[in-house]
């Protein structure tokens, strides 16, 4: 059944690896040649999520996002289909992998859930508190399954975040000193534990953010988090990762937080996205 | 006369704006160094929401992103102080560690057990850690291994046999108390968190730990 709906999903037929130039159908397939050309100990760790990829829960967050996308909506009763996330309106293969980028029309480095926030209040008219615009995470959330679907776009396509403009340059920069920024009460950065090869918390297997094979992994969102039972993102992740470290709650869409992940898509940049991924 | 209205309107809209989400209205990111940038996102474009409760009475939020003088030159270094600064971090830490009065005693390695297995304590919001509810653990199993029982990270070194191959003189016990207390001590920008120079664990806590890693009694040691 879900099989299906991976054929269903409208992508060109590029098959999948690193140089594929188009987005691909499998993300299973992407993984396995990831896995194949490289030795990981993170890429492999879950078995059984490698085996269950092809009916990933996040499958169906996928398609309900896709007719969430196509379907008029807000107080302006129309769809996304006019929303430009980077390569213009309505272009959705590919640009999730250039993203965060620096938007002309609103002046600032977005990711993807802000360009949705500023398409849905634009575009939709959706006032900034409707749960359409404010409520980011869940599978049930309309931006959990939005992203998916605009993300999945993306499979097997090289991260490629532009760093053409100056302040595109600017916040990856802004975020690398974050990420080995130490502070707290335990004095942790992200480097303590994704500076070194092959490191293990307790039993979850870190993966290395100078290894792109592994990396890519890791920031491939949405995800399906088995242990949460529930379609993740990149800003979830985060988030996690900072109330590990003690610090207090990142917020999601913040300057800081595209910072961050305008740095970790670059550690990422060449190798191909996982999209929809699984993770523990 | 119109002019100061508009003036005045955007300043309100501009406020407004400063209450609920990050704006880079007024500052050109692009003049600024990396790290002049990464401050400005943390503390004046509200990256972190300083205002989240905290376990720490008196304490702050914001207090935890402000670094000390050790993890600032930590950062600047990437962990790899110069031989200068590597020999001043470890003189600031030995000087920092307080030991218990007359001989180290080793206490409960149960507790201690538990202590290192705990990973509660000092998380905030979405998912605050109370302490009132319970006490805060040592996390030391994140990133050490200590025996077969319970699987341990590999971030730090192995501490299986600890005691058994060190001995309990007391300059072994005393060293170690310190590495607990303050490891910079020994290791200048280690990643292992400063558990009595910032108040993580109590003397009793520490004690206990170190019944742990030494006690024969200890599944550390019984392998
Ligand atoms: C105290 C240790 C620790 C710190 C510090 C830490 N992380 Fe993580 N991180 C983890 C663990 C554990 C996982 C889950 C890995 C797994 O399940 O295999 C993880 C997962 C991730 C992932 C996704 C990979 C996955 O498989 O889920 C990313 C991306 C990430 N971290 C980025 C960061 C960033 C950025 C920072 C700094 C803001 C950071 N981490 C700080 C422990 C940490």
């Amino acid at each position: 059944m879900l099989r299906k709906l991976l054929v269903a999903v409208p992508l060109a037929a590029a098959m999948a690896g690193p140089a594929s130039a188009g987005p691909s159908d499998d993300p299973a397939a992407v993984l396995q040649a990831l896995i194949d050309s490289t030795s990981s100990y993170y890429l492999t760790q879950s078995e059984q999520n490698l085996m269950m990829m092809p009916d990933n829960p996040a499958l169906w967050s996928l398609e309900e996002g896709e007719a969430l996308f196509k379907t008029p909506r807000g107080p302006k009763n129309v769809s996304l289909e006019g929303c430009d996330f980077g390569k213009g309106p309505g272009v959705l293969e590919g640009a999730y992998v250039e993203l965060p980028r620096y938007f002309k029309d609103t002046g600032k480095v977005m990711d993807l859930g802000n360009r949705l926030i500023h398409c849905m209040k634009t575009l939709q008219g959706f006032p900034a508190d409707d749960p359409a615009v404010k409520e980011i995470h869940g599978s049930k959330s309309d931006h959990m399954k939005l992203q998916t679907y605009i993300a999945a776009q993306s499979n097997g396509m090289p991260w490629n975040p532009p760093m053409d403009h100056p302040l595109e340059k600017a916040m990856r920069d802004a975020g690398e000193v974050v990420f080995y920024r130490r502070s707290g009460p335990f004095d942790f950065n992200c480097a303590a534990c994704h500076g070194e090869p092959g490191k293990r918390v307790r039993a979850s297997v870190l993966p290395y953010a100078q290894d792109p094979k592994e990396w890519t992994k890791a920031i491939s969102w949405p995800a399906f988090r088995v242990g949460q039972d529930n379609t993740r993102s990149s800003q979830h992740r985060l988030r996690e990762c900072i109330w590990q470290m003690r610090y207090p709650p990142i917020v999601a869409g913040s300057d800081l937080s595209i910072a961050l992940l305008s740095y970790w898509t670059e550690l990422a940049r060449g190798q191909p996205a996982i999209i929809p991924d699984m993770k523990r | 006369m119109f002019d100061t209205k508009i003036r005045v309107a955007a300043a309100c809209a501009a406020l407004a704006l400063a209450g609920t989400y990050a704006t880079a209205a007024d500052v050109d990111y692009t003049k600024m160094t990396p790290q002049e940038l990464a401050e400005y996102l943390i503390f004046e474009a509200k990256g972190y929401k300083f205002d989240a409760q905290v376990q720490t009475e008196g304490a702050t939020a914001k207090d935890r992103l402000v670094q000390d003088e050790l993890q600032k030159v930590c950062t600047e270094t990437r962990n790899k102080p110069s031989p200068e600064q590597a020999a001043k971090i470890s003189a600031a830490a030995r000087e920092s560690i307080k030991y218990p009065e007359g001989d180290i005693k080793l206490g409960d390695w149960k507790k201690g057990r538990e202590l290192a297995w705990s990973g509660f304590g000092y998380r905030l919001d979405p998912n605050f850690d109370d302490h009132k509810k319970s006490a805060p653990g040592a996390n030391c199993y994140n990133c050490h291994e200590f025996a077969g029982d319970r699987q341990g990270g590999t971030i730090g070194p192995s501490l299986r046999n600890y005691g058994k191959l060190r001995g309990t003189e007391q300059p072994v016990l005393k060293l170690a108390y310190g590495i607990i207390y303050n490891a910079h001590s020994m290791f200048p920008c280690t990643r292992m968190p400063r558990q009595g120079a910032k108040g993580l664990l109590t003397e009793a806590q520490i004690l206990d730990v170190m019944a742990y890693l030494f006690d024969p009694e200890s599944p550390v040691n019984k392998e």
